[in-house]
């Protein structure tokens, strides 16, 4: 089962907002469909009071200065894990078709974790081929905060980590304490 | 294989673009101050209940669509989740469908009746943001509520529609003119009435006391509806009038079969029967439960439940396999709603819309009269011809069209079939000369059965 999203003639991240060039590139075929900038922006005002007013717990969101497409998160690292008292800073920016292909989210802040890479992508099936339009970004956060206590070592973005995480999980566990305690504090 | 190099293409491509930040965050910025705008008049969203809002726009339901699943959402955007080179999934609980579902009509009046002004306003946007694409949602003629001003409303809409209808054949820009100026007219309307529903009175008890049991019958047992199923072709019925035990079910209104499996409650929908009407509700349960031990041979094996298990059980599109060939990408039938098409594709030749007039085989042969998805303006007497898979021509299309938005070119491809502008593009990328042919040429209905197959192995081969 390959990612179904891919496949859709979908636009790059920043020509959605071209009307001429959405046209241009859904004309090919007779019902592929264009999504407007102002639907998608409605939306995620819509999403930013629904997460102001019930945000979902050790969690934070809202939009960075007046880019309503660029969000910044925080996620608190929860008790009983190596990441207990970290604060997580994330990166959210969301594709002009949103809610129709998912949000980007990237880790702003180093963290110790096999389903994080280096440079803070997340391995969230999600956020890939999984997305579904009615998703929100507060479920996105919950579903990031559960990596913290669930990490999936069979789909790693850090193959090494993952692997020490299989192997011996208490020095795994040391060395994300660690990491918490030198980049998330 | 060539799915592989596909995405790989695509993320290549998308690389460039997290390079411009001006560029995004410029157009971003006024795309703010336009949602800004529109958040502004949306006092009343809060207050429209859970029933009726669309999980995917969390806007109220506009033309709404009930899928197979029960679960209902706005007409665009059930099209824009949906996708167009293998079976869809439903938003919520991922089961997965192949047919875009008619409009409900029931509900769509339903919800009109119970929030005039909220609905109307949506009615303006949507339709605003149609002209944009030039894509219109099918338009309901027998549009009936409210207040004076909402009847004033309807009928500037109404006949906005209608002159766009009768001239697109002749004169696009004069009918896109004549929608500017009337669309212009109906918001101004709109907002006068949106003004004079301002009054001190309240609102809300007056909308709940417009709707009646009358609004919300079954078409076969004519009683209110208990336990709600929307059909494809968008009729409703109660789940106990419909004959679960036939192969093909068909729809009593329309006589549309419903392509396969049976269709489950729509939740939402039932539960704003029974708060509604609870008494009429608690009758019927009762008459149906009755029927029920009477009959007792009628079981139906749960079909309420929609888990993720029932969402994975769905067999996949076997896309490149034997059927990659017939897969129609991004093309709907335009009367059963299967999108995209698999096997026989048959395009009407007369329709001047650009998204066009197609039909799936079996609608095709069952000489299917339904209206266009799309209020295309076609006529039983048009022709029709059969036409080619395109898909790996289309997927290059749309690679190569962002390679040239990628490199900052002006180029634009208007309109793909037999414009010349596809030529270009082959030139451009130096393919050859007969893998750029347009395929619809060589084929007709009456006509020649050729052989595509080998065309479609060089089409396949050239991007690598």
């Amino acid at each position: 089962m390959v990612g179904n999203r891919d496949h859709r003639p979908s636009l790059p991240l920043f020509s959605g907002g071209r009307s001429s060039s959405s046209t241009s590139l859904a004309s090919p075929t007779s019902w592929a469909s264009t999504t407007s900038v102002s639907a998608s922006g409605k939306r995620i005002q819509r999403e930013m009071t629904e997460f102001n007013l019930d945000p979902p717990s050790d969690c934070s969101a809202g939009p960075k200065g007046d880019n309503l497409y660029h969000w910044f998160a925080t996620i608190f690292g929860p008790p009983g894990t190596p990441y207990e008292g970290g604060i997580f800073f994330l990166d959210i920016i969301f594709p002009s078709d949103y809610p129709f292909n998912p949000p980007k989210v990237v880790f702003k802040t180093r963290i110790y974790h096999c389903n994080v890479d280096s440079t803070g992508n997340v391995s969230l099936d999600i956020l890939k081929d999984n997305w579904s339009p009615a998703l929100t970004i507060a479920k996105v956060l919950i579903a990031v905060k559960s990596i913290f206590t669930n990490p999936n070592p069979y789909d790693p973005n850090a193959p090494g980590v993952a692997h020490l995480y299989l192997a011996d999980r208490a020095k795994h566990d040391e060395i994300a304490a660690e990491w918490t305690l030198r980049f998330a504090k | 294989m060539f799915l592989f190099l596909h995405r790989h293409f695509f993320s290549l491509l998308r690389i460039p673009s997290q390079f411009f930040p001006t560029f995004t965050s410029l157009t971003f910025s006024t795309t703010l101050s336009m949602a800004d705008y529109q958040m502004l008049d949306d006092v009343d969203a809060d207050d429209i209940p859970h029933a009726f809002l669309c999980c995917v726009c969390l806007d109220l339901l506009h033309k709404p669509i009930v899928l197979s699943c029960g679960h209902v959402s706005c007409f665009w955007c059930v099209h824009k989740s949906m996708n167009g080179f293998r079976e869809s999934h439903c938003p919520i609980c991922r089961r997965p469908y192949y047919h875009f579902p008619t409009i409900c009509e029931m509900l769509h009046q339903l919800i009109m009746k119970i929030y005039p002004a909220a609905y109307k306003k949506r009615e303006s946007q949507i339709l605003e943001e149609e002209r944009k694409i030039g894509l219109f949602s099918p338009q309901f003629d027998s549009l009936t509520c409210g207040s004076q001003a909402d009847i004033k409303v309807e009928h500037l809409e109404e006949s906005a529609n209608g002159q766009l209808n009768t001239i697109t054949k002749n004169d696009k820009v004069v009918a896109e003119l004549i929608l500017e100026e009337n669309s212009e007219v109906v918001r101004s309307t709109s907002v006068e009435s949106l003004n004079s529903l301002q009054d001190p009175c309240a609102q809300k008890p007056q909308n709940q006391e417009k709707i009646s049991v009358a609004d919300v019958l079954c078409r076969v047992c004519t009683q209110l509806l208990f336990r709600p199923v929307v059909l494809n072709c968008g009729h409703a019925f109660c789940e106990s009038c419909i004959n679960s035990q036939v192969e093909t079910l068909e729809c009593e209104v329309c006589q549309f079969l419903q392509p396969k499996g049976f269709p489950n409650v729509c939740l939402e929908l039932d539960q704003f029967l029974k708060e509604q009407f609870p008494e009429e509700y608690s009758l019927r349960r009762d008459s149906v439960q009755l029927e029920l031990e009477l009959a007792k041979s009628i079981k139906h094996d749960n079909p309420t439940s929609c888990s993720n298990e029932e969402g994975k059980k769905g067999t996949d599109l076997p896309r490149w396999g034997e059927v990659a060939s017939k897969v129609h990408c991004a093309v709907g039938c335009d009367s059963c709603g299967m999108y995209p098409i698999i096997g026989d594709r048959y395009k009407c030749k007369d329709c001047l819309e650009e998204v066009g007039f197609d039909l799936c085989g079996d609608c095709y042969n069952t000489r299917s009269k339904r209206p266009g998805r799309f209020n295309q303006q076609h006529r039983p007497e048009h022709k029709f011809q059969l036409v080619r898979p395109q898909m790996f021509r289309n997927m290059r299309l749309g690679v190569v069209t962002e390679m040239l938005e990628e490199g900052s070119t002006t180029f634009i491809i208007a309109n793909d079939e037999g414009s010349d502008s596809s030529d270009d593009i082959g030139a451009i990328l130096e393919f050859s000369s007969d893998a750029r042919e347009s395929d619809e040429d060589d084929s007709d209905v009456d006509g020649r059965t050729q052989t595509n197959d080998n065309r479609t192995d060089q089409n396949y081969s050239q991007p690598t």
